[in-house]
This record gives structure tokens, sequence and C-alpha cells, in this order.
């Protein structure tokens, strides 16, 4: 696994991404998921991590809890369907392991998907979401 | 497309180069510099400089400016010594808030008036409305007196180096004019954080320069102490900590400053003011909801708009909520009705359809004897 950098952003190469910057690593017949690098540095400080319940069936992109900020809450989106099997319950203690490191220490949940071939191909790869990311930067700059 | 251009405040050149910029009230302002959390703190245990030009900055005089400003406040206007303020509510015929202000008396028959950014333009429009042919002028002065607040326990000690000595002679609600190389500015010991402090208002045709060269010669004298500039996040978890009102979320037009449980700010006497009716039957006969602080037991942080219920039944609202940083839980202010508001009462709120469980408190919600501008430990 290498890292991507667009601009101040870390992109990790093997990864699922999707539009509402969560990523999906495959673990054997599971996906492990988390926000990326891109969604923590645009949240800052995270306060806190709203957990699912383990053992619950959600559909992709449907909302499986939040990370805030003292200001602000977004919501994580699945980007699979399937069975949560796991969540990073050191986040309840540390939710700032999302912000020191949203790929590994601050994943999220694990997954154990339900339609993965027709899904993944909905999802991006590292290069198309470094794209997207380039993409967006240029959005921000033109608007300013 | 509806282009419309945001406003800057002339320390706007300061907040590019070192926060992360957020729109409020119309304004392109700070909403923190390093961090939310480390600004918090920084107020609570040292001390910390936040711009906030954005507020509306009104002077109101003539002969008749106490005759008017008694018709549409609710507090006793006559009663403001000179140099001190007092805080009021402009009320609308129901008793409902339009706005709430900080009403400087700077002479007999000049009121400073600080009032919310997001209400200034309506609040112009409500005195212009009331004030018929009476002998009163107003002048807008907030893209003419910035306004720097100093707010925590280092403050005195922060200002009394660009200032002098007698600085820590103002009480609480006083103000005075001071100089600083060669400039006049009126200071007055209030502030937005809980904490004690002071707000500065550069007082002539100031340029940006001017304002700049305040702001630094302020965070180089706080040096020592330890001081941070602060944005607007932090400005709210610390108002929100210390159980002060935000416009917009605890009051607006439909709330009253009894519901609110801000008595002091309405004075009942001889005096026929706009709103009294509604406002001394509801101190007479009680309020159908009144505002309460609610610190969770369970997990979550409340946010603005969630339901607060008891056993399952909705009660209220939750109208501000954020993760204290001193308790670090989350904490909410909220209306329910009077008989579920006594301290102790344990109630649920729906956060994202789960119900967690939370205690009416009282505020401020931090220990008054550790934190706060009445704290008894040692700084």
């Amino acid at each position: 696994m290498s890292i991507i950098k667009v601009g101040e952003y870390e992109i990790l190469t093997g990864l699922y991404y999707t539009k509402e910057h969560e990523w999906a690593r495959m673990e054997g017949d599971h996906f492990k998921i988390g926000i990326t690098d891109y969604a923590q540095k645009s949240l800052h400080e995270i306060v806190y991590v709203d957990l699912p319940e383990i053992g619950k069936t959600v559909a992709q992109m449907e909302p499986i809890g939040t990370v805030e900020s003292v200001k602000s809450v977004s919501e994580i989106y699945s980007p699979l369907s399937g069975k949560i099997i796991k969540v990073n319950e050191e986040l309840e203690e540390s939710p700032e392991l999302v912000n020191e490191s949203p790929y590994d220490a601050g994943w999220i949940v694990i997954i154990k998907p339900q339609a993965l071939e027709k899904e993944l191909k909905t999802l991006m790869t590292s290069e198309q979401y470094a794209e997207f990311i380039r993409e967006l930067l240029k959005s921000e700059e033109d608007s300013i | 497309m509806l282009v419309r251009k945001l406003r800057r405040t002339p320390l706007f050149i300061f907040h590019k180069e070192h926060g992360r910029l957020g729109e409020y009230a119309g304004f392109e302002m700070p909403l923190w510099y390093k961090s939310p959390l480390l600004e918090h703190m920084s107020v609570r245990n040292n001390v910390g400089i936040f711009d906030v030009s954005h507020m509306g900055r009104l002077l109101i005089t003539g002969s008749e400016a106490t005759f008017l400003l008694n018709r549409i406040l609710t507090n006793n206007c006559a009663r403001i010594k000179i140099m001190e303020c007092q805080h009021a509510f402009f009320c609308n015929d129901l008793g409902g808030v339009i706005d709430d202000v900080l009403v400087f008396r700077l002479d007999k028959n000049v009121f400073f008036m600080v009032v919310n950014a997001v209400n200034r333009e309506k609040d112009l429009v409500w005195i212009d409305k009331n004030k018929d042919g009476l002998d009163v002028e107003i002048k807008d002065l907030t893209d003419k007196v910035p306004m720097i607040a100093v707010q925590g326990p280092k403050a005195p000690q922060t200002l009394r180096k660009i200032f002098s000595s007698d600085i820590n002679k103002l009480s609480h609600l006083q103000c005075s004019w001071f100089h600083h190389d060669g400039d006049k500015f009126l200071v007055s010991r209030t502030g937005y954080t809980g904490e004690d402090g002071f707000e500065i208002f550069i007082f002539k045709d100031c340029s940006e320069e001017d304002a700049l060269n305040l702001w630094n010669a302020i965070l180089e004298a706080g040096k020592e102490f330890k001081i941070e500039p602060c944005g607007l996040a932090a400005r709210d978890t610390l108002r929100l900590e210390a159980g002060f009102c935000l416009y917009g979320n605890e009051l607006d037009e439909e709330t009253t400053p009894i519901e609110a449980g801000l008595n002091f700010g309405v004075k009942f006497d001889e005096r026929d003011f706009i709103g009294k009716d509604v406002l001394l039957r509801q101190m007479k006969e009680g309020v159908s909801r009144t505002r309460v602080g609610l610190r969770m037991i369970g997990r979550g942080i409340p946010r603005k708009g969630m339901k607060i219920l008891k056993e399952n039944e909705e009660i209220g609202f939750v109208t501000s909520g954020t993760l204290s940083p001193i308790l670090r839980t989350g904490i909410a202010m909220g209306y329910i009705p009077p008989k579920y508001a006594s301290l102790g009462t344990k109630l649920n709120i729906s956060i994202r359809g789960r119900l967690s469980e939370a205690e009416v408190v009282k505020f401020p919600f931090y220990d008054k004897n550790r934190y706060g501008r009445k704290r008894k430990t040692e700084i």
C-alpha cells in the first residue's frame, strides 16, 4: 500500500472510496470502513463518534453513525450494504484517533458485505478518488 | 445567480492568515485558529482574544433618548449610571424577543448599544418605527467602531499592560475611557464567556491598521499569560457552558425573556414598555415552558432541534447543544414545561432516533468555584 498525496490530503492505494469521503478495505471476507484524511481534516477536531449497534444490517450509503466536532455533526455513510459485525470501541474513549489515524487506528466499523460484486463497481478506486479530490479542490479555489 | 458579498471586519487580514473562516450573520469570520477546544480552554484557564466586530453597535443620543428607550426596552435605562451598562430586551406586543442588547450610558443623553449581528437591521427599523417625532438621533457605528473582547482570568493582567492598572478598578458592567498610542478606547468589564474579561471599542474613525495594531499589541502583552486568538466556535461553546442565551437559538420573537429565565433584564415599574402586559402576566401566572440546562448522563451530544422527552412523551426541544470541553460530556439548553424543570429531573433526549438520558442542571454548567468570573481558586 502506498500513499497518493493531493494537496495536504493523503489517499491510500488499494482501498475503495465514496463521494462522501468514506473508505472501505477488504480484510478476508469482510470490509473495514472509515473516513478519509480529507474528511477528518475538514471536520477538524473530532470529539465524539456515534457508532452503530453490532448486528445491524445497513443498505449501501445508509448512515451508520456520526463524527462530531464541538460545532458540527457529519453522518458516516456505509460504502457497502451488509451486516455490522464489529465497531471500533476505542473511539468511545478516544474519538481523536479518527484525526490522528483515519486509515488505521481510527477505523469505524467492520461490515460483512451482502452485495459486494454489484456494489464494488459503484465505489471509486484510490486513483479515481484522488482525481475526485483534485477536482474538489479546484472548484473550491474557483469559488473564492 | 445571487451573489452575496460577505462583510469583513477590520481584522480580516489576521483571520485570513491565521484562521479557518466561515460565514456568520453575513460576515466572513474566523471559526477557529488553532482549535476550538484549545481556544475554549485558554479562556477558562488563561486569556483569549476575540474579534467581535460583527456585533451591531448603535449610538442613540438626544434629549428624549431615555424616554424613547424606556418605551421600547424592558429594562429601565434611566437607572443606568453614567459609564455603566445593563442588559435589556426589545420585545414585541406579545412579549417575544426582537433582540437582546447591552445598553451603555456614556452621558446623560448618550446611549451606546451593542446588539446581535443578525438583528442589527431589524433593530434599526424597530427603533425608527417607535421614535415618531422624538428628539433622538440614531447612528449605526458598526463599521466605524471595531470591537475586541479579551476574556479569561488573565485578562486583567494582560490589559493593564496595554492601558493602565486602572483597568482593575472597573467593576462588572462598568466602562471607562482609556488611551493607548494616542488613541481613545471605551473599555467595559463585560463579556459572553462566563469569565472575567473586557470588551474594547475603538472609538474613532478607525483604520484597519489601528484595529490590527491594538489586536497585535494585546497578543504581545498576553504572550506571557499564554493568550490565544479565539474564533466563533469557542465563543459559542464558552457561552453555552456559561448558560448564556444566543439569539436565534434560545431567543426569538416567539419566546419571552420570562420564559428564558432572564427576568434580570426586565424591570416592572411605573413605566409602560412594549410587551409589558404579557411579561407581567407571565410573572404572575407562570409560563407554559421554561429554559433549562441539561447535562447528558447517557451517550451522545445533544444538538439544536432534538426532542426532549419524559418517559415517551415529547415535552420540548433542544435549542443549543455541544460537548462541554470542561465537563467532557454533552450539555444542552432547551425549553420544557416548568413541572419537569426542577433540578435533578431525569429526561431523555432523542439523538438520531435513540433515547439518551439527561438531567436538569443549573447554570452555569461548570463548577462556579473553579471556573468563571466568581471563581474562588487563586490564579
